[in-house]
């Protein structure tokens, strides 16, 4: 499984997407959103986290239908056919990279992301003041937090998304957490079997 | 952080940088006074012995100033940043009291890319061409031209002068790649997402001592329902530095 | 096939967007419409609990079938049909027009109403008569699934990418309606 799955999402990536060549606009367009909060909230950085959130949920709600529109996706059985269908589909198609899924809890509702790459924080470094408490409280990418969730919620999943670590503040790897806390049943269209 | 540590720009953008302008730390560079501005007084050299310092040396080996600037950047899906500035829009819009004041901020958004995004240009292209614009036609083609395609993958339609008013140029773009997707509703009046390209080229125009003012007119055509003009006004000492300098 | 309008109901059932691309429909008051759209929602809804007791066997079919495309999907990267529309109403077909009803995952309905399937003529032997009939219908029903998969492509660009979208609310996008229009008439 593990072979055959490893470069699946490249055949959508190649002829499924319309594509920028370049990154930097999308890089650079979300550094200046940050940086931005950071003045609009006088460097108070748990709001700068919260609106970088919500912003990702408005994205993620509206994302979901084209990553639908796209793959053709349907409901996933368990939470570990999702979690694959978010890193080899979802991240691939629309940020070109396929983070690792690891750090299953028992219960199986609990899964890791790690990112290798993250196009949202090239060539960023976040500015060290002499407290050093921008690398403490913020969380520079927390807007997938948030499209995950805006996402997910739109089918049905209740999750919650956190980061744990990230590069930016010097941790050895980028890994932002899963939660399933519930699977609304009742929301489900009818109709869908 | 308190508000002394940070170093604001003593003008808003360099367009409206006069003589008489002083940054607030004692420091930055005003083209207008030339070097003076960044003379060493004992007043600031007294600034400068006691100022706090951020260690600049590679605190790790992935240090971001060791990457390679030249390689070759990766793309990424139109989607993605699509669905970015459709909630940048969506947020600024929340903010905003006003058509105009929205314009305004996402003028001022797209102003910091065009400040970045002129460096990296410059630094990839001065290996290939060591050259720089130093007259108002160059700048505009390097906008137009190169410039432009590495920001969006394609150059601008077409470049024009203004031939009412002077100191007008336009640069035309038929597809702008950052309102692919959006229809301004009737309510908005003549709103421009575009606001934030232009911000982008002001940004970059200012930064190359250009100083501009740049807006974005939506100005359909049959056909082209998004084609949208980028008026740029200079500032009116650039053509007295023009004159002096290559008549 | 001739696609007379196009209709889009979000989750609840409500109509978002409506477009009479072709003429040659009896035109509907706006009202009718909203009618129509909750109408339709309803029967669909209750057309899923319409059916057969499950046996075992048939539910373990379905639930491989969604597997199985999730499992191609993340193997090879091929797109899949994304209508989720398993058991509920999927078709009308009359005398006069064709209905097709397409639903997302996300609840999502999209609807075109059609001319209907070709005539054909009682003089045709039997057999010939089978075989034809069948084969045209698949092609309408084949070519209705195309239509579906660029309608849900071009509101993913169109609609969700547009600001001044809110979501569930009916859709005014100029673009939008440009697109449906190019893409069905």
């Amino acid at each position: 499984m593990s072979k055959t799955t490893r470069y699946s999402g490249d055949e959508m990536w190649k002829n499924n997407v319309e594509k920028i060549q370049n990154s930097e606009l999308f890089t650079l367009t979300y550094g200046s959103v940050v940086s931005q909060l950071c003045r609009d909230f006088n460097n108070n950085y748990q709001e700068v986290n919260q609106q970088l959130d919500r912003m990702g949920y408005n994205i993620g709600m509206r994302l979901i239908e084209e990553f639908l529109a796209k793959t053709g996706a349907q409901r996933c059985q368990t939470f570990k056919e999702t979690a694959e269908m978010i890193s080899k589909v979802g991240f691939k198609i629309f940020l070109n990279i396929q983070p690792t899924v690891t750090n299953w809890t028992q219960d199986g509702k609990t899964f890791s992301l790690v990112l290798n790459e993250n196009p949202l924080a090239d060539f960023v470094e976040l500015p060290m003041g002499p407290d050093n408490r921008i690398c403490r409280d913020l969380w520079y990418s927390q807007v997938l937090c948030g499209v995950l969730r805006g996402a997910l919620q739109m089918v049905q999943l209740d999750v919650d998304v956190w980061f744990v670590k990230d590069v930016l503040r010097g941790d050895d790897q980028t890994e932002l957490r899963l939660r399933l806390n519930k699977f609304l049943k009742d929301e489900v269209p009818a109709g869908e079997d | 952080m308190s508000n002394d540590n940070i170093i604001y720009p003593s003008v808003h953008s360099f367009s409206n940088l006069s003589l008489s302008d002083s940054s607030r730390t004692g420091f930055g560079y005003n083209p207008y006074k030339g070097p003076s501005s960044n003379a060493i007084t004992p007043e600031t050299s007294n600034i400068l012995i006691n100022k706090k310092t951020v260690s600049l040396t590679p605190t790790s080996f992935d240090s971001i100033y060791d990457r390679n600037i030249l390689k070759k950047v990766p793309e990424i899906s139109l989607s993605s940043f699509s669905f970015l500035f459709c909630e940048i829009v969506n947020w600024t819009r929340n903010n905003s009291k006003g058509i105009q004041d929205l314009e305004q901020r996402l003028n001022t958004l797209g102003y910091q890319i065009g400040q970045r995004f002129l460096e990296l240009v410059k630094t990839r292209e001065r290996i290939k061409y060591s050259k720089r614009e130093i007259k108002i036609l160059e700048i505009l083609q390097f906008i137009h031209g190169a410039f432009w395609k590495s920001i969006f993958g394609k150059t601008a339609n077409e470049l024009e002068k203004s031939q009412d008013i002077e100191n007008e140029y336009m640069i035309i773009d038929d597809i702008p790649l950052v309102s692919k997707f959006i229809s301004v509703p009737k309510d908005y009046g003549n709103l421009s997402c575009s606001a934030f390209t232009a911000g982008i080229i002001e940004g970059a125009l200012d930064s190359a001592c250009f100083p501009a003012t740049v807006t974005a007119h939506s100005v359909p055509k049959e056909g082209l329902p998004l084609r949208t003009v980028f008026l740029i006004k200079f500032d009116e000492s650039l053509y007295t530095r023009e004159n002096l300098r290559f008549n | 096939m001739k696609v007379y309008s196009c209709l889009i109901l979000n989750k609840a059932g409500g109509l978002i967007y409506q477009n009479n691309v072709n003429p040659g429909l009896n035109s509907l008051s706006s009202n009718d419409f909203l009618v129509l759209a909750g109408t339709l929602h309803g029967v669909h809804a209750i057309a899923s609990k319409i059916k057969p007791i499950p046996s075992q066997a048939k539910d373990d079919i379905g639930v491989t079938n969604t597997h199985n495309t999730n499992t191609n999907l993340i193997a090879t990267g091929k797109s899949q049909n994304a209508n989720s529309n398993q058991s509920g109403l999927q078709t009308i077909e009359t005398d006069f027009f064709n209905l097709y009803i397409f639903q997302t995952l996300t609840g999502l309905k999209f609807v075109i109403v059609t001319s209907p399937n070709p005539v054909v003529h009682n003089l045709q032997p039997m057999n010939d008569f089978k075989s034809i009939s069948r084969g045209e219908l698949q092609k309408q029903y084949d070519s209705t699934v195309k239509l579906f998969r660029q309608l849900y492509l071009l509101f993913s660009d169109f609609v969700m990418k547009d600001p001044f979208y809110s979501l569930d609310m009916p859709v005014k996008s100029s673009l939008f309606d440009m697109r449906v229009k190019e893409l069905l008439v």
